[in-house]
C-alpha cells in the first residue's frame, strides 16, 4: 500500500476506533459527591400526641408532623444515602433498623416511618437525657450521625439533682437534636386501654415534681420537711406538667452538653434543610457515566471523512 | 407498550447525520478523463454502496448510544419456590441471655450481620464465647433470610408492646439491617398477643398467593387475655398464614411440651409457654412448633422450615432499566473497523 494513501480520511477514522476503544476502557469517571448517613430516634412517648401543629389547615400530633418531615426528607436525600430508625421512650433508645440506602429501599423506609405510633412505647416515663444518652451510646462506634427527635418533656419532672452525665461521651458522636412542638403549652390527648381517645390529661393525672431521691433545695427552704417521710416537703406539688410544650431551653442545654446541635421543627422543610449540614457530609464517589464525550468525538472523526 | 426509551430523545434528531455518506462518498477521487469511458462495474458498485451503508450504519449506532437507547424497567411473572414471610422477634430482656439462661460470656463471635459490636457485654478475653440466643437467632435468621431468594419477608418486633419494623419487602439489604439491629439491647417484657396482632396485619392488603408465614421466634410465652385471644383467632383464620413458632428453651425453664407435674401449675399463668402451644394448636390453622436448646437446634428447626416452605408461588421480578447504548458503542466500533479495513484495501490508481 502506498504510504500516500494514509491521507487524513485514514487517520480520521484510526482515530475515532481508537477514541471508540477507549470508551470501552474509561467508560465512568469517579466525582466526588456527599452523602449522607443519619439515623433517627424518635421520641414516642405521650406528649407526642399533644396537636400543635398544623398539616393542611389540620391540627396533628407531634409526632405525626415529624412522620411526615421524615418523609419529605427521604426524596431530597441523594442516592446511596442512608437512613436509619430508632424509637425512644422511658429512658432507652432501641433501633429498629440499621441505616439502609434510602433510593433502592424508599417504600420501606416509607412505609416504616408511617408506623411509627406512640403504642410502639414499651414503658411510659420520658427520661429524655436517658434517652438520649442510651441512643448515642447506641451509635457511638458507628459511622452514622444521630437526629434525635424529641420535645424535651420530661415526664416525671426531672429532679436536678440528678442530672446525667454526658462528659464521658461529649463530642464522641455528630448528631442533633430537633425540637418537635409549639412553644405555648398545649394539652395532651389521653387514650385508654384500647386505643381509644377519652379526653386530655388532667392536673391530677400526673406528678408535677420528682419524688425521687432527695431534694435540691436546702432542707430549711422546705415546709414540712422530714428527712425520713417526706424530703420534698408536705405540699402537693401543684404544676403544669399536665400540659406540654416544647423545652427549648432544656434541649439546648442538653446539645451544650452531649456537643450536638439544636434546631427547632418549626416547619416541615427544617429537617430535610438542618441534617444536609456539611458536618453530618460524607464523601462518596459517584460514578458517571462518561461515555457519550467519547461518542461526540467518534462522531466528529467519522463526520470528518465525509466531507 | 414498547420497551425502548431513550434518554435525550432531542439528541435522536442527529441520525440525520447519517445521511451525509449518501451525497459526499468519503474517498479519494482520481482524475479520469472521461467517465464514459470507463466499463460498467456493478462489482465496484455494490462495494461502494456497502461502504456507504456502513457508515450511514456506523453514524446512526452512534447517535442512538448518544441519545441513551435503553430497555425499560419491566417485570415477568415467574413461579418459584417462595412465601411470605413475617418474622415476630422477641425483644424481651432474656433474649439477650445465653441458652444456659446467663449472660453471654465474651464477645459473640462476629458472626452476626454485620458484626457490629454489642456493648455493655463483659469482655472476658480468651473465654469460649457463648452467644446469646438473640446473638443466635440473628445470625440464624441472616441465613435463612440469604436462602429463600423469592419470598416477601416482614419484620415485627415485641416486648412489651409491638413494634413495626418493616414491611413485606423483598429488599434483602433492608431485611439484613432490621436484623442486624436487634443487636441492640432487648427491651422489656412479653407481651405477645399484642405482637401477633401486629403481625398478622402485616398481610392486610397482600394478595392471598403462595404460603403466608408467620415464623415466632421467642423464648418465653405470656398469658393471653381471652378478648385478645378471640381477637386472635379471628385474625388467624382470616389470614390464612401457617405458623411456625421457634421457641428458644433456656435450660431448666419449662417447655412448650412439658406437661404440669402438679395439676395446681396447670393454668396460663404457670405454664404460659404450654398454654400457649394449647392455643396455637387450637386455631385450626397449620402450625409446627419447635423448641430450640442451643443454636445448633435452632439450625435444625430453620433449615426444616425451608425445606417445608417450598409451595410454588407467582412472583413477578423486576428486570431492571438496560441500557443499550454500550451495545450501539460496540456496534459502531466493529463497523468502523470494518471501514478501516475497507480504507487500507483502497489502491490509488496511478
Amino acid at each position: 500500500m502506498n504510504w500516500k494513501l494514509k491521507d487524513y480520511r485514514f487517520w480520521c477514522l484510526s482515530l475515532a476506533l481508537l477514541a471508540n476503544l477507549a470508551l470501552f476502557a474509561f467508560p465512568t469517571r469517579r466525582q466526588a459527591g456527599e452523602v449522607y448517613n443519619l439515623t433517627f430516634v424518635i421520641d414516642i412517648t405521650r406528649s407526642m400526641n399533644a396537636e400543635d401543629y398544623r398539616l393542611d389547615d389540620q391540627p396533628v400530633s407531634r409526632l405525626a408532623f415529624v412522620k411526615h418531615s421524615l418523609r419529605e426528607l427521604l426524596g431530597k436525600l441523594p442516592c446511596q444515602s442512608k437512613i436509619g430508625l430508632g424509637v425512644f421512650t422511658e429512658r432507652r433508645s432501641t433501633l429498629l433498623f440499621e441505616p439502609v440506602e434510602v433510593c433502592s429501599a424508599y417504600t420501606e423506609l416509607a412505609s416504616s416511618i408511617d408506623h411509627l405510633d406512640w403504642r410502639m412505647a414499651w414503658a411510659a416515663d420520658s427520661r429524655i437525657a436517658g434517652g438520649l444518652l442510651d441512643a448515642m451510646q447506641l451509635l457511638q462506634e458507628r459511622d452514622s450521625a444521630l437526629i434525635f427527635v424529641s420535645d424535651g418533656q420530661e415526664a416525671p419532672p426531672l429532679n436536678p439533682r440528678y442530672r446525667t452525665d454526658f462528659s464521658a461521651i461529649k463530642g464522641k458522636l455528630k448528631g442533633m437534636i430537633i425540637g418537635a412542638g409549639g412553644l405555648r403549652a398545649v394539652a395532651i390527648p389521653k387514650f385508654d386501654r384500647n386505643g381509644k381517645r377519652v379526653g386530655v390529661y388532667g392536673p391530677d393525672d400526673v406528678p408535677h415534681r420528682s419524688s425521687f431521691g432527695e431534694s435540691d433545695l436546702n432542707p430549711e427552704k422546705i415546709e414540712g420537711y422530714d428527712a425520713r417521710n417526706a424530703p420534698f416537703g408536705k405540699q402537693a406539688a401543684v404544676g403544669s406538667e399536665h400540659l406540654s410544650a416544647l423545652r427549648e431551653g432544656y434541649l439546648q442545654q442538653l446539645a451544650l452538653e452531649t456537643g450536638l446541635q439544636y434546631r427547632r421543627l418549626s416547619d416541615a422543610a427544617v429537617l430535610a434543610e438542618a441534617v444536609r449540614m456539611p458536618e453530618f457530609a460524607l464523601p462518596a464517589a459517584v460514578e458517571t457515566d462518561v461515555r457519550r464525550y467519547y461518542a461526540v468525538l467518534v462522531l466528529l472523526l467519522l463526520l470528518a471523512i465525509f466531507i | 407498550m414498547s420497551a425502548l426509551a431513550f434518554e435525550t430523545p432531542w439528541a435522536l434528531a442527529g441520525l440525520l447525520l447519517a445521511l451525509l455518506p449518501l451525497w459526499r462518498s468519503g474517498m479519494q477521487t482520481a482524475a479520469y478523463p472521461w467517465l464514459a469511458m470507463l466499463p460498467p462495474d456493478p462489482l465496484s458498485q455494490a462495494v461502494m454502496l456497502l461502504i456507504r451503508l456502513v457508515a450511514m450504519a456506523a453514524i446512526a449506532a452512534l447517535v442512538l448510544g448518544l441519545s441513551g437507547m435503553h430497555l425499560r424497567e419491566q417485570s415477568v411473572e415467574r413461579i418459584g419456590h417462595g412465601a411470605h414471610i413475617v418474622m415476630l422477634l422477641d425483644r424481651s430482656s432474656s433474649m439477650d441471655n445465653s441458652f444456659a439462661g446467663k449472660a453471654p460470656s465474651g464477645s459473640d463471635d462476629g458472626r452476626d450481620a454485620g458484626g457490629i459490636p454489642k456493648r455493655a457485654q463483659g469482655s472476658t478475653q480468651g473465654a469460649v464465647a457463648e452467644e446469646s440466643k438473640a446473638a443466635a437467632a440473628r445470625r440464624l435468621l441472616t441465613e435463612f433470610v440469604d436462602h429463600r431468594d423469592h419470598d416477601l419477608i416482614g419484620i415485627a418486633e415485641y416486648s412489651t408492646s409491638p413494634l413495626f419494623v418493616m414491611p413485606l419487602t423483598g429488599n434483602r439489604a433492608a431485611i439484613h439491617a432490621a436484623i442486624a439491629a436487634t443487636a441492640t439491647p432487648a427491651l422489656a417484657y412479653t407481651n405477645i398477643s399484642k405482637g401477633l396482632a401486629m403481625a398478622l396485619s402485616f398481610f392486610d392488603r397482600q394478595a392471598v398467593q403462595g404460603s403466608r408465614i408467620l415464623l415466632l421466634v421467642s423464648d418465653g410465652a405470656a398469658a393471653i387475655d381471652p378478648d385478645s385471644e378471640a381477637a386472635l383467632r379471628i385474625l388467624f383464620k382470616q389470614q390464612q398464614v401457617r405458623l411456625y413458632w421457634l421457641f428458644l428453651r433456656t435450660d431448666n425453664s419449662p417447655g412448650i411440651f412439658a406437661q404440669p407435674d402438679d395439676p395446681r401449675d396447670d393454668n396460663a399463668q404457670a405454664m404460659p409457654e404450654l398454654y400457649l402451644h394449647r392455643f396455637f394448636s387450637s386455631l385450626r390453622i397449620p402450625y409446627q412448633a419447635y423448641e430450640a436448646e442451643n443454636p445448633g437446634a435452632m439450625q435444625k428447626a430453620i433449615a426444616d422450615i425451608d425445606r417445608l416452605e417450598q409451595l410454588p408461588l407467582h412472583y413477578r421480578e423486576a428486570i431492571p432499566k438496560q441500557d443499550l447504548s454500550g451495545l450501539c458503542y460496540g456496534l459502531a466500533a466493529v463497523l468502523m473497523a470494518l471501514l478501516l479495513g475497507a480504507k487500507l484495501c483502497e489502491a490509488r490508481m496511478a
